[in-house]
């Protein structure tokens, strides 16, 4: 009986969750045109709805309802799977983001996380690689040469930036001296551990850029040189799920998880903590403003090389990430 | 012989490395813009008013007495009524015109022995809107407007007749003709985008 509730819980959170996702997904398309079109002296969408508010429902009536073609001689399987691989697991890392404290309403405790593993962070950034090779078979099973092109770039680019990220998770990881969120955000309610994790900081920020191909990292897309990138031969809804997928939730949930991992979480900002707001609207402020950072990145940078981003990958962000270590280690040392 | 110069690329200084200060002042004119006003024009909704001598659909000015001495004097050899295309039919646009079968022109002889202009057609289609048939007409009447909005669903659409032409002109006329004759005009929108023009 016991296990029944949990799963029913369980269930009930989840889609919750992906709903939530999915619409904050949505509108976060529209934040994110509005921004590029300000940034660009245009306003924006503006005619459906006051202010285009409501021009996400209409295009996600456009994608769904467009005819979904699938060329002759791609690779079926890979062709298909490619896109729920990019989308799954990216709202998957979902699953071990705590959003805030549990507390209590009505008498029943709720938890507003799906799930607290002693392994969340490793989980996370696990899911979020395997998100990435919807990426790398997207551009194997097009059978086109710019998709190819594109995967590959994805490819070389992807083995630079996860041993950065890696070792620039080791930081936050040492002050908690826990792999779960939820105890990392609770480590922070002294001091964030952006304090002496600063070069780590720095470089989760380019692995994030990297990992979720915003600007100045798009290698993989590149519209200016490779027509469409990976997802040229892609129509519909399918080629829907790679920049939902990439640009909005996996931004997101990054967001998400580098403001747990740097900004304390759903602690309040500093000197701020007396005022009456609830820890998850001061979570989701936090990850607001982080993703308009990537927002603000993305329309002002323009494109690396590949060869430019590996270089800077393995000869800059490394070496950062290792220091980083060191220097932490120090700290704790010094202050316990 | 042309002295070539080269110069060095300047290297990054180590505090350029260090801070990303160039990564910085691109944020900083993002950050501008993006608190700046808009330019765009709805353009269905709100059309900026092109200036006089745009060149624009063709129009031929009406018979109103208003004509030039060119006109005076073969007047009375024509057939034209008051508020008619004032067109005497000489060919002059045609020999101007750079595209061989733009213009379609007719005149016949009326019975008391005058002439009178039954057919000017142009096919807009083919037109490059040089401009080269208006300053060839001596008698000011084929001018063009500041109508840009030429688009039709038929090709056949796209050919303007006479009679169009002589309302177009009339309308041009009624809304543009004391407007001095200036490169830009001050739009009242145009002043409120980009600031009140100085003329020379």
């Amino acid at each position: 009986m016991e296990l029944v509730g949990t799963v029913v819980v369980l269930v009930i959170k989840s889609v919750i969750f992906i709903l939530g996702m999915f619409l904050g997904a949505a509108y976060l398309t529209l934040l994110e045109r509005k921004f590029a079109g300000h940034v660009q002296q245009r306003p924006g969408p503006l005619h459906v709805g006051p202010h285009g508010f409501l021009q996400p429902i209409a295009d996600a009536l456009k994608v769904l309802t467009k005819e979904d073609l699938v060329p002759d001689n791609v690779d079926k399987v890979l062709f298909y799977l490619a896109s729920l691989m990019a989308f799954v697991p990216a709202i998957m890392i979902l699953a071990v983001v705590p959003f805030g404290d549990p507390f209590t309403i009505f008498g029943v405790e709720i938890k507003p996380y799906i799930t607290d593993i002693n392994v969340g962070l490793l989980l996370a950034l696990a899911f979020g690689s395997i998100s990435i090779y919807g990426v790398i078979f997207a551009g194997w099973a097009s059978n086109s040469k710019y998709p190819m092109i594109g995967g590959l770039r994805k490819a070389a680019v992807l083995i630079g930036y996860e041993v950065a990220l890696g070792f620039a998770l080791v930081g936050p990881i040492m002050m908690a001296g826990s792999f779960s969120l939820r105890e990392i955000v609770e480590a922070q309610q002294n001091i964030w551990f952006i304090i002496p994790n600063i070069l780590a900081f720095v470089v989760v920020i380019f692995c994030v850029l990297a990992e979720t191909g915003r600007t100045p990292f798009d290698v993989q897309e590149a519209e200016a040189e490779l027509v469409g990138g990976y997802v040229t031969e892609y129509t519909g809804m399918k080629f829907g799920l790679f920049p939902l997928a990439e640009w909005y939730i996996a931004t997101f949930v990054l967001s998400a998880i580098t403001v747990i991992l740097f900004f304390g979480g759903w602690n309040p900002i500093p000197f701020l903590g007396w005022l009456p707001i609830p820890a998850f609207v001061w979570f989701f402020l936090k990850v607001f403003l982080l993703f308009m950072f990537f927002l603000w990145v993305h329309w002002t940078l323009p494109r690396y090389r590949v060869d430019q981003i590996t270089e800077l990958a393995w000869k800059v962000m490394l070496p950062l990430a290792l220091a980083n270590i060191f220097i932490v280690a120090i700290w704790i040392i010094i202050f316990g | 012989m042309v002295k070539i110069k080269y110069v060095k690329r300047p290297e990054l200084e180590n505090r350029e490395r260090i801070f990303f200060i160039d990564f910085i002042k691109g944020m900083k004119v993002t950050l501008k813009n993006l608190f700046r006003k808009t330019v765009t024009t709805y353009y269905p909704f709100e059309k900026l008013t092109p200036p006089k001598r745009f060149r624009g659909t063709h129009a031929h000015r009406v018979k109103d007495g208003t004509e030039p001495p060119s006109f005076k004097v073969i007047e009375k050899f024509m057939d034209i009524k008051d508020g008619e295309s004032r067109c005497v039919a000489c060919y002059m646009c045609q020999q101007a015109c750079p595209v061989p079968e733009l213009f379609k022109i007719e005149a016949i002889q009326t019975e008391d022995g005058r002439k009178r202009v039954v057919r000017f057609d142009m096919n807009l289609l083919n037109c490059m809107y040089c401009g080269l048939c208006t300053e060839a007409c001596p008698v000011d009447c084929l001018i063009m407007t500041d109508i840009y909005e030429t688009a039709a669903y038929h090709r056949g659409s796209c050919v303007t007749h006479m009679e169009d032409m002589a309302e177009r002109a009339v309308d041009f006329d009624r809304r543009r003709k004391d407007e001095p004759d200036r490169i830009w005009i001050d739009d009242k929108e145009r002043s409120k985008l980009w600031g009140q023009i100085k003329w020379s």
